[in-house]
């Protein structure tokens, strides 16, 4: 009996997960970490892994992204698609082909120059095949929608979106024309479990 | 010679700035040659304002040195390919093939929005507590304010047009200026503009200045045939070398309305 309540408590807690990081709850989509501790309790992350488990059959994934090299209380879980969509799939969801391709050469031009590249230099460089027109509001756009950022300097980042969605090695591989298999890292779930077991450890 | 250690002092503040704004390669900046210049102004400078320009200089250089850390970390990454690869890579492949690059690097989030009981019932509290429009238009005060302009981003932002809307519709008025100039390459600015109705007429001209103002097409004038020609460019021309002016042109109703009878 005691087996099969703790089976009930452990769905509740996924039921849970799932809600927090399917259902959009501030700006951003997804839950910080300390967000999911607080509600699933301090094993969360076994919780995650179980739940990333779930979500493999439906081809999604649970995704942990931090915002610097360490991980912390602050970083994010997300859930994405596992595998990518094709190409003609990726135009269903109300992307253009054209709005794509400047995302790439945004993104891949900043990651060459260690993840920061002035505007103007990026608008120069889309102007040699957009209109500038289409350009300016393009950009406007992804950096309200997280793919990308800017300081008051006119310096552009990868954005909080595009760190959680953009395989940032992959894309550059591919630019290269070297077939990417996916990582290993990528190919686990991503829910990070070393932590769990040394918090379990102490 | 203040003004030539103020100048040196400058110079190297200018460069420690333009690494860590234009991400220049730090290992280009001397940083010993230039610590040992400042040592030796050190015992020579006299005023405040050079002691702050000192630090200044100081503290950019060591700026320069994380950046090096910074940059050997980066190039020891697997991120690291070289960028100038990267540049020619990009100039080289055509946009779906630079569609198709991010498609298969891209895992999008799947996100839910969703009201909750509990949003649910702020929004009826809200709604029953919000006094009728006529009651709170009432009690408004009002200040007149001076009109000014308001920018296309100000515009789209506010949610008055979308940009995206905007983006095509220009797309669209370059093209049919193409089709209409055709082989001459040019034609007359009023022709163009003129429309059955003056709203139509004075949206297309408004079109047509932000194709004028990106370089899309360019106006000739010749004063002594009043005349203003619209010639579409097959290539957007890049305008940071060219020499631009301004062409008010007005467009009353009266002087629509006398074109429509001249020319039908």
């Amino acid at each position: 009996m005691a087996e099969g309540g703790d089976i009930v408590e452990l769905r509740e807690r996924m039921a849970r997960a799932a809600q927090l990081l399917l259902y959009k709850h501030h700006m951003q989509p997804g839950a910080k970490a300390w967000e999911l501790r607080r509600a699933l309790g301090r094993d969360y992350e076994q919780v995650l892994k179980l739940f990333d488990a779930e979500l493999e059959k439906l081809g999604l994934q649970v995704k942990r992204v931090s915002e610097g090299e360490a991980s912390s209380e602050s970083d994010r879980y997300y859930v994405t698609l596992r595998g990518h969509p094709k190409l003609t799939e990726a135009r269903t969801f109300g992307w253009r082909i054209d709005d794509m391709a400047m995302l790439t050469v945004t993104l891949a031009h900043i990651l060459s120059k260690q993840g920061k590249a002035p505007l103007k230099e990026v608008e120069r460089m889309l102007e040699e095949k957009f209109p500038r027109w289409r350009i300016e509001s393009t950009l406007d756009r992804f950096i309200r929608r997280g793919y990308l950022s800017e300081d008051d300097e006119g310096l552009l980042y990868v954005g909080w979106r595009a760190r959680a969605e953009i395989d940032q090695r992959t894309l550059l591989g591919l630019l290269l024309g070297k077939e990417e298999k996916p990582s290993e890292a990528e190919a686990e779930p991503k829910v990070e479990t070393k932590k769990e077991e040394e918090t379990r450890k102490d | 010679m203040p003004g030539e250690r103020q100048e040196t002092l400058l110079r190297i503040i200018d460069l420690c700035d333009t690494v860590r704004m234009r991400g220049l390669d730090p290992f280009d900046v001397e940083v010993r040659e230039f610590f040992d210049r400042l040592r030796e102004l050190l015992p020579k400078l006299r005023k405040h304002e050079e002691f702050y320009l000192d630090i200044q200089a100081v503290l950019g250089l060591a700026d320069v040195v994380f950046q090096q850390g910074e940059w050997i970390k980066h190039k020891s990454s697997l991120l690291y390919l070289d960028p100038l690869l990267i540049t020619l890579k990009l100039h080289a492949l055509p946009p779906k093939d630079l569609a198709g690059v991010l498609a298969r690097a891209w895992h999008p989030i799947v996100q839910l929005e969703s009201l909750s009981p509990h949003g649910i019932k702020e929004a009826q509290g809200y709604w029953t507590n919000l006094p009728p429009l006529e009651e709170r238009w009432r009690g408004l005060e009002t200040t007149e304010v001076l009109t000014g302009e308001i920018g296309r981003r100000e515009l789209a932002r506010l949610g008055i047009t979308t940009e995206e809307d905007f983006a095509a519709v220009l797309d669209r008025t370059w093209r049919d200026l193409k089709d209409a100039a055709g082989v001459r390459g040019a034609l007359s600015y009023w022709d163009f503009i003129s429309k059955r109705s003056f709203e139509e007429t004075v949206a297309l001209a408004w079109l047509v200045s932000f194709l004028v103002t990106y370089g899309y097409a360019t106006l000739e004038l010749k004063p002594l045939e009043e005349e203003i020609l619209l010639k579409p460019l097959a290539k957007p021309r890049k305008l940071e070398r060219v020499a631009t002016f301004s062409v008010p042109i007005a467009i009353s109703r009266a002087e629509w309305l006398q074109r429509r009878k001249e020319h039908g």
